[in-house]
């Protein structure tokens, strides 16, 4: 099992990982847990239908939750900004749509934070967020507004 | 609608997660489609690189680690021998706690913890280097490395006890019972506390909620019911709601180191 979820999902995994925390051996300790999490949760995850979409909430949870518990974590996490490796693909306008999402986490909530990276980095659908976090398309819809708001055109909810 | 399959569809694609029907349309699509086929490409590219740069024996010994790591955080453990020495100490201490209880400011334990009916709740931190000390419930508290925490309470009438707790991930772990219904606590003059003791392994913050009620109550109850907290919360363990559950009860937040 475990090298088939190596080989299927092991790079989406690191990608996460590595776009939130910015360090390569912080990452791969991220993504370590992550997949722990499902060898040890072996019942719920067997149960999901999209394995990828498990692995990818978990993990997102998993590096935000672990940038919040820092003490002075966004500040470091800044300043790892320069030594990052962007996450994606589709051209130099995702790039820096990911990246503009990427410093605008620190002033929303971690749902939002969650929602956010789902919808603009993932590029789920508003309908496939609110599944994965168990809300509303309305409230999903509301929060990626307001983040909207810190960033512009760029950051608009279709 | 736009044109271009999502990037989530695409990695799905990739993962083999569509049904055959989607999968040959996407896969089409993205065959003729500059964007989505680059796109897909490049998702491609970041596993076959994921491969060179982490080898399977490498990421499995890592997953390993980490399995060990949540199992021991995962509760009910027999307690280690020296936790068995350092209980000892902590039962001499329990009366002084209890005594000098009335003597402190009620801002520095905060409201939760003295209960309707005389009871009392308490969750004790030792068996780092630091010395024991009480867990206060008014603001998060910081653990050690190698400290555990043990709860103990006081009660005037025969209760029942249930305790979970609830990582930042909204990970519920029930403590106390492991499951079902726990035995009924007869009234005592002296603090009481749960034989077992937990490390609280990984990081961030840890919510330890301790039920007292008058009818039994199973600890699958309390779970679900710090499931849905954690929801309310919109996911912040650290502002959770008092749990839809009767009884009294006492929540602290630990910062694991």
């Amino acid at each position: 099992m475990l090298r088939e979820l190596y080989a299927k999902y092991g790079g989406s995994v690191l990608g996460r990982c590595r776009y939130l925390l910015k360090d390569a051996t912080r990452a791969e300790d991220a993504m370590h847990d992550v997949f722990a999490r499902a060898l040890t949760q072996g019942e719920d995850f067997r149960a999901e239908s999209s394995p990828l979409t498990w692995l990818m909430k978990i993990a997102t949870n998993h590096c935000l939750n672990v940038l919040r518990s820092e003490r002075a974590g966004w500040r470091q996490w800044f300043e790892r900004d320069a030594a990052a490796r962007p996450e994606g693909h589709g051209g130099q306008g995702e790039m820096e749509t990911r990246d503009l999402v990427r410093r605008l986490l620190s002033k929303v909530d971690l749902e939002t934070q969650a929602a956010v990276v789902h919808y603009h980095v993932d590029g789920m659908t508003l309908e496939e967020v609110a599944a994965v976090l168990g809300r509303s398309v309305p409230t999903i819809r509301k929060r990626l507004e307001r983040f909207a708001e810190l960033g512009g055109e760029e950051l608009r909810v279709r | 609608m736009s044109a271009h399959e999502s990037e989530w569809t695409l990695r799905r694609l990739s993962a083999g997660e569509l049904a055959a029907a989607e999968a040959a349309r996407v896969r089409a699509h993205a065959a003729t489609c500059a964007a989505c086929g680059a796109t897909l490409r490049g998702i491609e590219k970041d596993q076959a690189l994921f491969e060179a740069e982490v080898p399977f024996e490498r990421f499995e010994a890592g997953v390993e680690r980490a399995v060990q790591r949540q199992r021991r955080s995962e509760s009910f453990r027999v307690p280690p021998r020296r936790w068995v020495a350092t209980t000892v100490a902590m039962a001499a201490s329990v009366l002084v706690v209890f005594l000098a209880r009335p003597l402190l400011s009620p801002s520095m334990h905060g409201r939760l913890n003295r209960l309707k009916g005389g009871a009392v709740a308490e969750l004790r931190i030792g068996g780092g280097l630091d010395p024991q000390r009480e867990a206060r419930i008014d603001a998060p508290e910081a653990l050690a490395r190698g400290e555990r925490v043990m709860l103990g309470f006081r009660v005037e009438q025969l209760r029942y006890v249930a305790a979970v707790s609830v990582d930042a991930i909204g990970e519920v772990t029930p403590l106390h019972p492991e499951s079902g219904q726990g035995l009924p606590v007869r009234p005592d003059p002296y603090m009481l506390w749960l034989p077992q003791s937990w490390e609280l392994t990984g990081s961030g913050a840890e919510r330890v909620v301790l039920v007292l009620s008058d009818e039994p109550l199973s600890v699958e109850s309390v779970m679900d019911a710090a499931r849905r907290a954690f929801q309310a919360a919109d996911g912040d363990v650290e502002h959770m709601p008092l749990l839809d559950v009767p009884g009294e009860q006492t929540h602290w937040v630990l910062l694991k180191p």
